[in-house]
């Protein structure tokens, strides 16, 4: 069989059908050639192609799930960060806070100590200069009465006169005077 | 006259004569109609698409569909074509 | 005029051709059988070759068959059927493809004949997609598929004198005919037409070689515009076949 034979147009026997007609032959012929077609392509061919579509697109939205998802915890890591670091802030605010109001209580219990302290120390300075000027005046008193019982004893052993008497008076006070200075 | 045309021809010539005139009229009269169908179903789906280009796709299909069933007749026209023939 | 003498074979010539095999049987192989059985190679060869190593990055190849896939899936099941359409890619894709590789040996230099210009080929598809359609309609709605589309709703009931016989000739002949003739018309027209300017190439290259460009561009151009039809016609046959499913799917529209 040539590749003429094979592509010669038919004539004589074959002439008398109408090129329109249907052919059993070819009718037969074609559908055999379409069912090996379909039933190859549909065994093997579209599923392998849709498997792989589907798969491209399973991938293809896992990536962009898994992105959004890591692009998420990103971002909840760096409110983390941003809410510590806030944190850490308001605490080194609140220690500063503190350790100045604490600084302050000690300031001020130190000054409220000391004015109490200096309170306590006039207080007991007037006490004691209240003791001694007592003393000092129990003193005087001790010492006036003797004085005057000297004096007395003086003036009952000589007689006075006027200048004696003005220089025993001038004496005392000036006694007096030392003794209360 | 009639006789002396039908005189002047073989056998049967006659009628093949105006078998190829109607033959070759059927294609060219079955074109007619679908053709201008054809016309306006695409003037107006272009139309259709450069009012809304977002349409487009969808406009296309149907075009498609109407001019297949526009065409069906011309066709209808040139297979008489082959059966008148014969 | 120099063409004057130019004879123009009888269509038949261009094509019926001899059997090869199995001589004058209802199986005889003549180069319309070859052809498609061809094709049918190159398309089972291409998809499931091409599909057999998947890759994720997809290769050129593979590119194309998913392509392909994508058009039909969405472009004509889903698109044209709706949502369950997608059971039917399998069948549209393959219909898509047989027509498509046997439209083109049309343009193919040295074969120049598309066995979808012998009626045999088209009748079966057709017959075939009137066999799915009826058997979808019956399966899903029973016998008020039948009744559903020859008394459609909403018509005056003294209309259904007209409207009942249209409505059957459409469902039971109008449709396969019309889908067969139309693909059948269109490659046969392109054959005749191409087969028609390389006779005149020819002829004028015998008698008069400077005319002889003017057949031959024009013959170039038709080539190029029979591999459009011939996509374009696998497209509308394998568009109709999903409209026919679809309407059989949900009578209403």
């Amino acid at each position: 069989m040539t590749l003429a034979v094979l592509f010669a147009e038919a004539h004589g026997d074959v002439q008398a059908k109408n090129p329109i007609l249907p052919e059993t032959k070819e009718l037969i012929w074609g559908g055999i050639a379409f069912l090996i077609v379909f039933s190859l392509l549909a065994w093997k061919a579209w599923p392998a192609i849709r498997q792989a579509l589907a798969d491209r697109e399973a991938r293809i939205r896992a990536d962009l799930e898994r992105a959004e998802q890591a692009k998420a915890e990103a971002e909840g890591v760096l409110a983390d960060y941003q809410r510590q670091l806030a944190e850490a802030r308001n605490e080194a605010g609140r220690i500063i806070e503190e350790a100045r109001q604490a600084a302050d209580q000690v300031r001020r219990d130190l000054i409220a100590r000391a004015e109490a302290e200096a309170a306590e120390m006039r207080r007991r300075a007037a006490e004691d200069i209240r003791l001694a000027s007592e003393r000092a005046m129990a003193d005087l008193q001790s010492r006036v009465a003797e004085l005057s019982i000297e004096l007395a004893e003086k003036i009952v052993e000589r007689s006075l006169d006027r200048e004696t008497q003005m220089a025993l008076i001038e004496n005392y006070i000036n006694q007096v005077g030392s003794a209360s200075s | 006259m009639h006789a002396l045309v039908l005189a002047a021809t073989e056998a049967g010539e006659l009628r093949d004569g105006l078998a190829a005139i109607g033959a070759g009229l059927v294609y060219g009269l079955a074109a007619i109609g679908p053709g201008i169908g054809i016309g306006m179903v695409v003037s107006n789906a272009i139309q259709a698409m450069a009012r809304q280009p977002e349409m487009a796709g969808p406009v296309r299909v149907t075009m498609f569909l109407g001019i297949a069933f526009t065409e069906a007749l011309a066709l209808f026209g040139f297979v008489l074509f082959f059966l008148a023939q014969g | 005029m120099i063409l004057g003498a130019f004879e123009f074979p009888p269509i038949d010539e261009l094509f019926r051709w001899k059997d090869v095999l199995l001589d004058d049987t209802p199986v005889a192989i003549n180069k319309t059988a070859i052809l498609m059985l061809v094709s049918a190679t190159i398309v089972v060869v291409l998809f499931v070759g091409g599909s057999r190593r998947r890759r994720l990055i997809p290769g050129r190849l593979q590119n194309l068959l998913e392509v392909t896939y994508e058009f039909i899936d969405r472009g004509i099941a889903r698109d044209v059927i709706g949502p369950e359409g997608a059971r039917y890619t399998p069948f549209l894709g393959s219909l898509f493809l047989f027509i498509l590789f046997t439209n083109w040996w049309s343009v193919m230099p040295f074969i120049q004949f598309p066995p979808t210009s012998r009626f045999g080929v088209p009748l079966y598809l057709a017959l075939q997609t009137w066999v799915i359609y009826w058997f979808v309609g019956f399966r899903h709605h029973g016998i008020r598929y039948l009744t559903g589309h020859i008394f459609p709703a909403g018509v005056p009931k003294p209309l259904y004198l007209l409207v009942t016989p249209i409505e059957l000739v459409q469902l039971l002949i109008v449709r396969p005919f019309s889908l067969a003739v139309r693909l059948l018309a269109n490659m046969m027209a392109g054959h005749i037409l191409l087969a028609a300017l390389a006779l005149l190439t020819a002829y004028a290259l015998q008698n008069a070689p400077v005319i002889a460009l003017g057949p031959f561009l024009l013959n170039i151009g038709v080539m190029a515009f029979e591999i459009l039809v011939g996509f374009l016609q696998a497209y509308i046959f394998t568009l109709l076949t999903a409209v026919y499913i679809g309407d059989s799917l949900h009578p209403a529209h």
